[in-house]
Protein backbone atom coordinates (compact mmCIF):
# COMPACT_ATOMS: atom_id res chain seq x y z
CA UNK A 1 0.00 0.00 0.00
CA UNK A 2 2.50 2.50 0.87
CA UNK A 3 4.81 1.69 -1.97
CA UNK A 4 1.34 2.30 -4.03
CA UNK A 5 1.11 6.38 -2.69
CA UNK A 6 4.97 6.84 -3.45
CA UNK A 7 4.27 5.18 -6.65
CA UNK A 8 1.56 7.63 -7.60
CA UNK A 9 3.44 10.46 -5.88
CA UNK A 10 6.33 10.01 -7.93
CA UNK A 11 4.01 10.06 -11.04
CA UNK A 12 2.47 12.91 -10.69
CA UNK A 13 5.11 14.93 -9.76
CA UNK A 14 6.90 13.92 -13.44
CA UNK A 15 3.64 14.60 -14.98
CA UNK A 16 3.48 17.74 -13.25
CA UNK A 17 6.70 18.73 -14.88
CA UNK A 18 5.79 17.39 -18.65
CA UNK A 19 2.61 19.52 -17.98
CA UNK A 20 4.36 22.58 -17.04
CA UNK A 21 5.75 22.56 -20.58
CA UNK A 22 3.36 20.03 -22.64
CA UNK A 23 0.47 22.57 -22.81
CA UNK A 24 -1.81 22.09 -25.61
CA UNK A 25 -1.54 25.92 -27.70
CA UNK A 26 -4.83 26.85 -30.21
CA UNK A 27 -4.37 26.68 -33.56
CA UNK A 28 -5.03 30.31 -34.72
CA UNK A 29 -1.15 30.32 -32.91
CA UNK A 30 -0.09 28.75 -36.44
CA UNK A 31 -0.89 31.94 -37.59
CA UNK A 32 2.62 34.34 -36.89
CA UNK A 33 0.38 37.67 -36.27
CA UNK A 34 -1.25 35.49 -33.60
CA UNK A 35 2.26 34.61 -31.96
CA UNK A 36 4.47 37.20 -31.48
CA UNK A 37 4.86 37.00 -28.03
CA UNK A 38 7.87 34.66 -28.15
CA UNK A 39 9.06 36.96 -30.95
CA UNK A 40 10.40 39.85 -28.14
CA UNK A 41 11.63 37.09 -25.52
CA UNK A 42 13.98 35.89 -27.81
CA UNK A 43 15.40 38.99 -28.82
CA UNK A 44 15.32 39.66 -25.53
CA UNK A 45 17.49 36.60 -24.56
CA UNK A 46 19.77 38.12 -27.39
CA UNK A 47 20.08 41.71 -25.88
CA UNK A 48 21.04 40.05 -21.97
CA UNK A 49 23.47 37.97 -23.23
CA UNK A 50 25.03 40.48 -25.54
CA UNK A 51 24.37 43.00 -22.70
CA UNK A 52 26.17 40.95 -20.28
CA UNK A 53 29.11 40.35 -22.19
CA UNK A 54 29.40 44.25 -22.86
CA UNK A 55 29.23 45.38 -18.77
CA UNK A 56 32.69 43.01 -18.52
CA UNK A 57 34.04 46.56 -20.40
CA UNK A 58 32.02 49.63 -19.86
CA UNK A 59 32.95 51.59 -16.87
CA UNK A 60 30.47 54.02 -15.15
CA UNK A 61 31.83 57.31 -15.22
CA UNK A 62 31.82 60.19 -17.14
CA UNK A 63 34.73 60.66 -20.09
CA UNK A 64 35.28 56.72 -18.93
CA UNK A 65 32.41 55.38 -20.21
CA UNK A 66 32.78 56.62 -23.73
CA UNK A 67 35.48 55.95 -24.12
CA UNK A 68 35.04 52.50 -22.92
CA UNK A 69 32.16 52.52 -25.39
CA UNK A 70 34.64 53.86 -27.97
CA UNK A 71 37.18 50.98 -27.54
CA UNK A 72 33.75 48.16 -27.26
CA UNK A 73 32.90 49.58 -31.00
CA UNK A 74 36.41 50.02 -32.13
CA UNK A 75 39.09 48.75 -30.32
CA UNK A 76 37.80 44.65 -28.93
CA UNK A 77 37.70 42.37 -31.33
CA UNK A 78 34.21 41.83 -32.24
CA UNK A 79 32.88 44.46 -29.93
CA UNK A 80 31.27 46.67 -32.74
CA UNK A 81 29.26 42.95 -33.85
CA UNK A 82 28.40 42.62 -30.00
CA UNK A 83 26.87 46.08 -29.32
CA UNK A 84 25.42 46.04 -32.79
CA UNK A 85 23.73 43.25 -31.78
CA UNK A 86 22.40 44.36 -28.38
CA UNK A 87 21.50 47.56 -30.02
CA UNK A 88 19.70 45.42 -32.97
CA UNK A 89 18.08 43.21 -31.06
CA UNK A 90 16.80 46.03 -28.37
CA UNK A 91 15.12 47.61 -31.85
CA UNK A 92 13.70 44.66 -32.87
CA UNK A 93 12.21 43.94 -29.67
CA UNK A 94 10.38 47.33 -29.24
CA UNK A 95 8.98 46.88 -32.96
CA UNK A 96 8.20 43.31 -32.19
CA UNK A 97 6.67 43.96 -28.92
CA UNK A 98 4.79 46.56 -30.32
CA UNK A 99 3.02 44.71 -33.41
CA UNK A 100 1.85 42.12 -30.81
CA UNK A 101 0.55 45.12 -28.59
CA UNK A 102 -1.54 46.07 -31.70
CA UNK A 103 -2.75 42.55 -32.51
CA UNK A 104 -4.21 42.19 -29.01
CA UNK A 105 -5.65 45.09 -28.70
CA UNK A 106 -7.35 45.01 -32.38
CA UNK A 107 -8.59 41.63 -31.60
CA UNK A 108 -9.43 42.44 -28.13
CA UNK A 109 -7.04 39.46 -27.07
CA UNK A 110 -7.30 41.07 -22.94
CA UNK A 111 -10.87 40.44 -22.82
CA UNK A 112 -10.86 36.72 -22.51
CA UNK A 113 -9.40 34.74 -19.26
CA UNK A 114 -8.78 37.67 -17.42
CA UNK A 115 -7.06 41.29 -17.58
CA UNK A 116 -4.53 39.98 -15.79
CA UNK A 117 -2.32 39.18 -18.90
CA UNK A 118 -2.94 42.60 -20.61
CA UNK A 119 -1.74 44.56 -17.19
CA UNK A 120 1.13 42.45 -16.91
CA UNK A 121 1.88 43.36 -20.52
CA UNK A 122 1.81 46.82 -20.49
CA UNK A 123 4.46 46.99 -17.35
CA UNK A 124 6.59 44.66 -19.54
CA UNK A 125 6.30 47.46 -22.32
CA UNK A 126 7.08 50.25 -20.13
CA UNK A 127 10.09 48.31 -18.67
CA UNK A 128 11.23 47.68 -22.32
CA UNK A 129 10.87 51.35 -22.94
CA UNK A 130 13.14 52.31 -20.05
CA UNK A 131 15.81 49.27 -20.44
CA UNK A 132 15.98 51.50 -24.05
CA UNK A 133 16.08 55.18 -22.64
CA UNK A 134 18.59 53.96 -19.60
CA UNK A 135 20.33 52.18 -22.10
CA UNK A 136 21.34 54.87 -25.04
CA UNK A 137 22.12 57.21 -21.78
CA UNK A 138 25.05 54.65 -20.81
CA UNK A 139 26.81 55.41 -24.53
CA UNK A 140 27.26 59.04 -23.20
CA UNK A 141 27.31 60.89 -25.94
CA UNK A 142 25.33 64.31 -26.80
CA UNK A 143 22.29 62.01 -26.93
CA UNK A 144 22.40 60.48 -23.74
CA UNK A 145 23.43 63.66 -21.83
CA UNK A 146 20.78 65.61 -22.88
CA UNK A 147 18.23 62.98 -22.99
CA UNK A 148 18.92 62.22 -19.50
CA UNK A 149 18.66 65.91 -19.03
CA UNK A 150 15.83 66.43 -20.71
CA UNK A 151 13.81 63.24 -19.26
CA UNK A 152 14.93 64.01 -16.02
CA UNK A 153 13.60 67.33 -16.01
CA UNK A 154 10.90 65.70 -17.87
CA UNK A 155 10.00 63.80 -14.62
CA UNK A 156 10.73 66.91 -12.63
CA UNK A 157 7.31 68.05 -14.25
CA UNK A 158 4.61 65.65 -13.12
CA UNK A 159 2.44 66.16 -10.60
CA UNK A 160 3.38 64.72 -7.20
CA UNK A 161 5.68 62.24 -7.57
CA UNK A 162 7.44 63.22 -9.79
CA UNK A 163 10.67 66.11 -8.04
CA UNK A 164 11.16 63.44 -5.76
CA UNK A 165 11.27 60.64 -8.24
CA UNK A 166 13.59 62.83 -10.28
CA UNK A 167 15.65 63.69 -7.32
CA UNK A 168 16.09 59.89 -6.84
CA UNK A 169 17.42 59.36 -10.34
CA UNK A 170 19.58 62.20 -10.60
CA UNK A 171 21.13 61.95 -7.15
CA UNK A 172 20.65 65.44 -7.28
CA UNK A 173 19.18 68.38 -8.22
CA UNK A 174 21.72 68.29 -11.24
CA UNK A 175 22.81 65.44 -13.44
CA UNK A 176 26.33 64.42 -12.75
CA UNK A 177 28.38 61.00 -11.90
CA UNK A 178 26.11 60.14 -9.90
CA UNK A 179 23.31 60.08 -12.18
CA UNK A 180 24.76 57.59 -14.88
CA UNK A 181 25.77 55.52 -12.23
CA UNK A 182 22.02 55.36 -11.62
CA UNK A 183 21.18 54.62 -15.01
CA UNK A 184 23.69 52.04 -15.17
CA UNK A 185 22.61 50.30 -12.14
CA UNK A 186 19.06 50.73 -13.32
CA UNK A 187 19.84 49.24 -16.61
CA UNK A 188 22.01 46.34 -16.01
CA UNK A 189 20.65 45.34 -12.22
CA UNK A 190 17.31 46.50 -11.18
CA UNK A 191 15.32 46.98 -14.36
CA UNK A 192 16.52 43.23 -16.48
CA UNK A 193 15.43 41.71 -12.88
CA UNK A 194 12.26 43.54 -12.70
CA UNK A 195 12.10 42.79 -16.67
CA UNK A 196 12.71 39.07 -16.12
CA UNK A 197 9.94 39.03 -13.29
CA UNK A 198 7.17 40.09 -15.74
CA UNK A 199 7.82 38.32 -18.13
CA UNK A 200 7.94 34.96 -15.97
CA UNK A 201 4.67 36.27 -14.73
CA UNK A 202 3.16 37.12 -18.09
CA UNK A 203 3.91 33.50 -19.32
CA UNK A 204 2.64 32.14 -15.76
CA UNK A 205 -0.55 34.11 -16.08
CA UNK A 206 -0.90 32.50 -19.84
CA UNK A 207 -0.19 28.84 -18.75
CA UNK A 208 -2.79 29.40 -15.81
CA UNK A 209 -5.52 31.59 -17.16
CA UNK A 210 -5.08 29.99 -20.78
CA UNK A 211 -5.02 31.62 -24.06
CA UNK A 212 -7.61 34.41 -25.82
CA UNK A 213 -10.14 32.66 -27.17
CA UNK A 214 -10.50 33.16 -31.17
CA UNK A 215 -13.36 32.97 -32.70
CA UNK A 216 -13.97 30.73 -35.84
CA UNK A 217 -10.45 28.81 -34.10
CA UNK A 218 -11.31 25.93 -31.98
CA UNK A 219 -8.46 23.27 -32.47
CA UNK A 220 -5.49 22.66 -30.58
CA UNK A 221 -2.34 21.54 -31.14
CA UNK A 222 0.60 20.21 -28.69
CA UNK A 223 3.35 22.61 -27.33
CA UNK A 224 6.15 20.40 -28.18
CA UNK A 225 6.99 19.60 -30.94
CA UNK A 226 5.14 21.52 -32.96
CA UNK A 227 4.46 24.62 -31.60
CA UNK A 228 8.27 24.66 -30.28
CA UNK A 229 9.54 23.75 -33.42
CA UNK A 230 8.23 26.69 -34.78
CA UNK A 231 9.29 29.07 -32.31
CA UNK A 232 12.47 27.76 -33.17
CA UNK A 233 12.39 28.41 -36.71
CA UNK A 234 11.85 32.01 -36.10
CA UNK A 235 14.13 32.23 -33.56
CA UNK A 236 16.91 31.16 -36.40
CA UNK A 237 14.99 33.23 -38.41
CA UNK A 238 15.85 36.30 -36.21
CA UNK A 239 19.27 35.68 -35.48
CA UNK A 240 19.94 35.23 -39.65
CA UNK A 241 18.18 38.68 -39.67
CA UNK A 242 19.87 40.61 -36.96
CA UNK A 243 23.64 39.40 -37.94
CA UNK A 244 22.88 41.24 -41.26
CA UNK A 245 21.28 43.69 -40.21
CA UNK A 246 24.40 44.52 -37.53
CA UNK A 247 26.68 43.74 -40.83
CA UNK A 248 24.65 46.38 -42.50
CA UNK A 249 24.09 48.78 -39.71
CA UNK A 250 27.04 48.49 -37.46
CA UNK A 251 26.76 50.49 -34.45
CA UNK A 252 27.53 54.00 -34.62
CA UNK A 253 28.73 56.70 -31.77
CA UNK A 254 27.85 60.18 -31.29
CA UNK A 255 30.22 63.26 -30.41
CA UNK A 256 31.52 62.93 -26.67
CA UNK A 257 28.67 64.76 -24.05
CA UNK A 258 29.37 67.95 -23.87
CA UNK A 259 27.81 69.40 -20.27
CA UNK A 260 28.44 73.60 -21.83
CA UNK A 261 27.43 72.65 -25.23
CA UNK A 262 23.86 71.41 -27.02
CA UNK A 263 24.33 69.51 -30.25
CA UNK A 264 22.46 71.20 -33.09
CA UNK A 265 20.85 67.35 -33.26
CA UNK A 266 20.02 65.83 -30.13
CA UNK A 267 16.81 63.40 -31.66
CA UNK A 268 16.91 60.03 -29.34
CA UNK A 269 16.08 56.94 -31.04
CA UNK A 270 13.25 56.47 -33.11
CA UNK A 271 10.87 54.60 -30.65
CA UNK A 272 10.54 58.00 -28.66
CA UNK A 273 10.94 60.39 -31.49
CA UNK A 274 7.13 60.56 -31.70
CA UNK A 275 6.98 61.58 -28.14
CA UNK A 276 9.73 63.76 -28.74
CA UNK A 277 7.62 65.36 -31.63
CA UNK A 278 4.91 65.45 -29.60
CA UNK A 279 6.45 67.85 -26.56
CA UNK A 280 8.07 69.80 -28.85
CA UNK A 281 4.95 70.79 -30.84
CA UNK A 282 2.74 70.61 -28.20
CA UNK A 283 2.98 73.39 -25.14
CA UNK A 284 4.04 71.48 -21.80
CA UNK A 285 2.03 71.40 -19.11
CA UNK A 286 -0.64 69.90 -21.35
CA UNK A 287 1.70 68.01 -23.71
CA UNK A 288 3.09 65.89 -20.63
CA UNK A 289 -0.45 65.57 -19.04
CA UNK A 290 -1.60 63.91 -22.46
CA UNK A 291 1.11 61.44 -22.26
CA UNK A 292 0.02 60.46 -19.32
CA UNK A 293 -3.32 60.23 -19.69
CA UNK A 294 -2.92 58.19 -22.54
CA UNK A 295 -0.77 56.18 -20.62
CA UNK A 296 -3.56 55.47 -17.89
CA UNK A 297 -6.17 54.59 -20.85
CA UNK A 298 -3.41 52.38 -22.07
CA UNK A 299 -2.62 50.28 -18.87
CA UNK A 300 -6.70 50.21 -17.89
CA UNK A 301 -7.95 49.51 -21.49
CA UNK A 302 -9.87 46.13 -20.85
CA UNK A 303 -11.53 47.91 -18.16
CA UNK A 304 -12.76 50.08 -20.22
CA UNK A 305 -13.74 48.05 -22.96
CA UNK A 306 -16.03 46.08 -20.37
CA UNK A 307 -17.97 49.25 -19.02
CA UNK A 308 -18.41 50.00 -22.57
CA UNK A 309 -19.63 46.37 -24.15
CA UNK A 310 -21.83 46.71 -21.18
CA UNK A 311 -23.42 50.05 -22.64
CA UNK A 312 -23.49 48.51 -25.64
CA UNK A 313 -21.28 49.84 -28.12
CA UNK A 314 -19.73 47.86 -30.41
CA UNK A 315 -16.22 47.76 -29.06
CA UNK A 316 -14.70 45.87 -31.97
CA UNK A 317 -15.06 48.36 -34.16
CA UNK A 318 -13.62 51.40 -32.21
CA UNK A 319 -10.45 49.30 -31.31
CA UNK A 320 -9.82 48.75 -34.56
CA UNK A 321 -10.41 52.23 -35.28
CA UNK A 322 -8.66 53.20 -31.90
CA UNK A 323 -5.91 51.43 -33.25
CA UNK A 324 -5.65 52.50 -36.60
CA UNK A 325 -5.61 56.11 -34.89
CA UNK A 326 -3.07 55.40 -32.66
CA UNK A 327 -0.80 54.02 -34.94
CA UNK A 328 -1.37 56.55 -37.68
CA UNK A 329 -0.57 59.77 -35.26
CA UNK A 330 2.88 57.93 -33.74
CA UNK A 331 3.83 56.96 -37.36
CA UNK A 332 3.21 60.43 -38.72
CA UNK A 333 5.22 62.13 -35.63
CA UNK A 334 7.69 59.82 -36.20
CA UNK A 335 8.31 60.38 -39.38
CA UNK A 336 7.64 63.84 -38.81
CA UNK A 337 10.75 63.89 -36.29
CA UNK A 338 13.05 61.94 -38.62
CA UNK A 339 12.37 64.23 -42.10
CA UNK A 340 12.17 67.90 -40.53
CA UNK B 1 -11.87 30.92 -5.56
CA UNK B 2 -13.59 29.96 -2.44
CA UNK B 3 -13.28 31.27 0.65
CA UNK B 4 -10.92 29.50 2.49
CA UNK B 5 -11.19 29.53 6.33
CA UNK B 6 -14.30 31.52 7.09
CA UNK B 7 -15.11 30.79 10.82
CA UNK B 8 -11.75 31.96 12.31
CA UNK B 9 -11.98 33.43 16.03
CA UNK B 10 -11.73 36.84 16.67
CA UNK B 11 -8.36 35.85 18.74
CA UNK B 12 -7.07 34.72 15.63
CA UNK B 13 -8.21 37.33 13.46
CA UNK B 14 -6.60 40.24 15.90
CA UNK B 15 -3.20 38.58 15.99
CA UNK B 16 -3.32 38.17 12.39
CA UNK B 17 -4.08 41.37 12.01
CA UNK B 18 -1.16 42.85 14.37
CA UNK B 19 0.83 40.50 12.87
CA UNK B 20 0.03 42.17 9.33
CA UNK B 21 0.15 45.71 10.56
CA UNK B 22 3.62 45.21 12.42
CA UNK B 23 4.69 43.61 8.70
CA UNK B 24 4.19 46.31 7.13
CA UNK B 25 5.51 49.37 9.60
CA UNK B 26 8.76 47.02 9.56
CA UNK B 27 8.89 46.93 5.74
CA UNK B 28 7.75 50.46 4.89
CA UNK B 29 10.30 51.81 7.73
CA UNK B 30 13.04 49.73 5.48
CA UNK B 31 11.92 51.12 1.77
CA UNK B 32 11.83 54.68 3.96
CA UNK B 33 15.29 54.08 5.32
CA UNK B 34 16.22 52.82 1.82
CA UNK B 35 15.33 56.16 -0.20
CA UNK B 36 16.94 58.03 2.19
CA UNK B 37 20.06 56.36 1.80
CA UNK B 38 19.87 56.97 -1.79
CA UNK B 39 19.17 60.63 -1.49
CA UNK B 40 22.36 62.74 -1.09
CA UNK B 41 22.39 65.44 0.85
CA UNK B 42 21.24 68.97 -0.46
CA UNK B 43 23.99 71.34 0.45
CA UNK B 44 23.13 74.81 1.74
CA UNK B 45 22.90 77.22 -1.04
CA UNK B 46 25.63 79.62 -0.40
CA UNK B 47 25.97 82.92 -3.15
CA UNK B 48 29.05 84.53 -3.84
CA UNK B 49 29.73 87.69 -6.22
CA UNK B 50 32.02 86.66 -8.53
CA UNK B 51 34.42 88.99 -10.80
CA UNK B 52 33.91 88.45 -14.42
CA UNK B 53 35.64 91.19 -15.97
CA UNK B 54 35.81 95.09 -16.46
CA UNK B 55 32.63 96.82 -18.04
CA UNK B 56 34.56 97.78 -21.30
CA UNK B 57 36.05 94.09 -22.36
CA UNK B 58 31.60 92.93 -22.42
CA UNK B 59 31.14 93.73 -26.06
CA UNK B 60 28.18 95.56 -26.59
CA UNK B 61 26.21 94.01 -29.47
CA UNK B 62 27.18 90.07 -28.99
CA UNK B 63 26.79 87.38 -26.03
CA UNK B 64 29.47 86.70 -23.85
CA UNK B 65 29.05 83.43 -22.75
CA UNK B 66 30.79 81.71 -19.64
CA UNK B 67 31.03 79.40 -16.76
CA UNK B 68 31.54 80.66 -13.28
CA UNK B 69 31.24 77.89 -10.28
CA UNK B 70 29.12 75.32 -12.13
CA UNK B 71 26.74 77.90 -13.27
CA UNK B 72 26.21 78.17 -17.29
CA UNK B 73 25.65 81.97 -17.71
CA UNK B 74 25.82 84.38 -21.15
CA UNK B 75 26.38 87.99 -20.30
CA UNK B 76 24.67 90.24 -22.68
CA UNK B 77 23.66 94.27 -23.10
CA UNK B 78 19.62 94.50 -22.89
CA UNK B 79 17.31 97.51 -23.25
CA UNK B 80 17.59 97.43 -19.65
CA UNK B 81 21.20 96.99 -19.05
CA UNK B 82 23.76 94.26 -18.55
CA UNK B 83 22.14 91.23 -17.71
CA UNK B 84 23.40 87.83 -16.65
CA UNK B 85 21.15 85.09 -18.19
CA UNK B 86 21.23 81.58 -17.02
CA UNK B 87 21.96 79.67 -20.21
CA UNK B 88 19.51 77.17 -18.92
CA UNK B 89 16.14 76.69 -21.05
CA UNK B 90 13.47 76.99 -18.49
CA UNK B 91 11.57 74.44 -20.57
CA UNK B 92 13.31 70.83 -19.85
CA UNK B 93 17.10 72.41 -19.13
CA UNK B 94 19.04 72.15 -22.11
CA UNK B 95 21.43 74.91 -22.83
CA UNK B 96 20.55 78.14 -25.08
CA UNK B 97 22.71 79.90 -27.23
CA UNK B 98 22.79 83.26 -28.44
CA UNK B 99 21.75 83.87 -32.52
CA UNK B 100 23.49 86.97 -33.20
CA UNK B 101 22.05 87.13 -36.39
CA UNK B 102 18.55 87.39 -35.33
CA UNK B 103 19.15 88.48 -32.02
CA UNK B 104 17.49 85.68 -30.31
CA UNK B 105 18.63 82.89 -27.46
CA UNK B 106 17.85 79.74 -29.29
CA UNK B 107 17.36 76.41 -27.74
CA UNK B 108 18.03 73.38 -30.01
CA UNK B 109 16.41 70.65 -28.19
CA UNK B 110 12.46 71.62 -28.35
CA UNK B 111 13.02 75.10 -30.48
CA UNK B 112 12.53 77.14 -27.67
CA UNK B 113 13.01 80.58 -28.61
CA UNK B 114 13.96 84.14 -26.56
CA UNK B 115 14.23 87.41 -27.73
CA UNK B 116 17.34 89.50 -26.69
CA UNK B 117 16.24 90.88 -23.12
CA UNK B 118 15.29 86.78 -22.54
CA UNK B 119 11.29 86.72 -22.95
CA UNK B 120 9.93 83.31 -24.19
CA UNK B 121 8.51 84.32 -27.69
CA UNK B 122 7.85 80.80 -29.22
CA UNK B 123 8.52 76.95 -28.77
CA UNK B 124 7.56 75.12 -25.32
CA UNK B 125 9.38 77.72 -22.24
CA UNK B 126 6.68 78.70 -20.35
CA UNK B 127 8.62 81.27 -18.53
CA UNK B 128 11.34 84.12 -19.87
CA UNK B 129 15.49 82.97 -19.10
CA UNK B 130 16.36 83.09 -15.52
CA UNK B 131 18.71 86.44 -14.23
CA UNK B 132 21.51 86.25 -12.19
CA UNK B 133 22.02 89.13 -10.01
CA UNK B 134 25.29 91.65 -11.91
CA UNK B 135 26.78 93.82 -9.44
CA UNK B 136 28.76 96.85 -10.83
CA UNK B 137 32.19 98.02 -8.69
CA UNK B 138 33.10 100.85 -10.68
CA UNK B 139 34.85 99.37 -13.51
CA UNK B 140 34.61 95.86 -12.76
CA UNK B 141 31.66 93.50 -13.10
CA UNK B 142 29.94 91.14 -11.14
CA UNK B 143 27.96 88.52 -11.07
CA UNK B 144 26.14 86.83 -8.03
CA UNK B 145 26.18 82.74 -8.10
CA UNK B 146 25.51 80.06 -6.54
CA UNK B 147 28.32 78.26 -5.16
CA UNK B 148 28.99 74.65 -3.67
Amino acid sequence: METLIEQTAEKSLKDKIIDLIQKEVPDYMNNFFYCMGATPLILFLVAAATGILMTFYYIPYPEKAYESVMAITSEIYLGWFIRGLHKVSITMMIFTLSLHLVRVFVTRAYKTHGELKWLIGTMLFFTTLAMGFTGYSLVYDQVSYWGMTVVMNMAEEMPLFGPPLAYLLRGGAEVSELTLLRLYDLHTKLLPVLLILLIGGHIIAITVLGFAKVEGSEGKHLFYPEHAMKVGLVAIGLLILMINLVMIFPPTIGQMANPSEVASNVAPPWYFSAVYKWITIAPRQPALFALLFFSAIFVLYPYIDRFLTERGFNMGRINIVLGTVAVAIFSMLTIWNVLF
Amino acid sequence: MGVINDNISRRKFLSSSFMALGLGFGLGMFGLRFLQFLSPKTKTDRFEEILVGSISDISDSDATVMEIAGSKIVLLKTDTGLVAFSRKCTDLGCLVSWDKAKEQFICPCHQGIYDRNGKNIAGPPPRPLDRFQVVQKGENVYVKVKTA
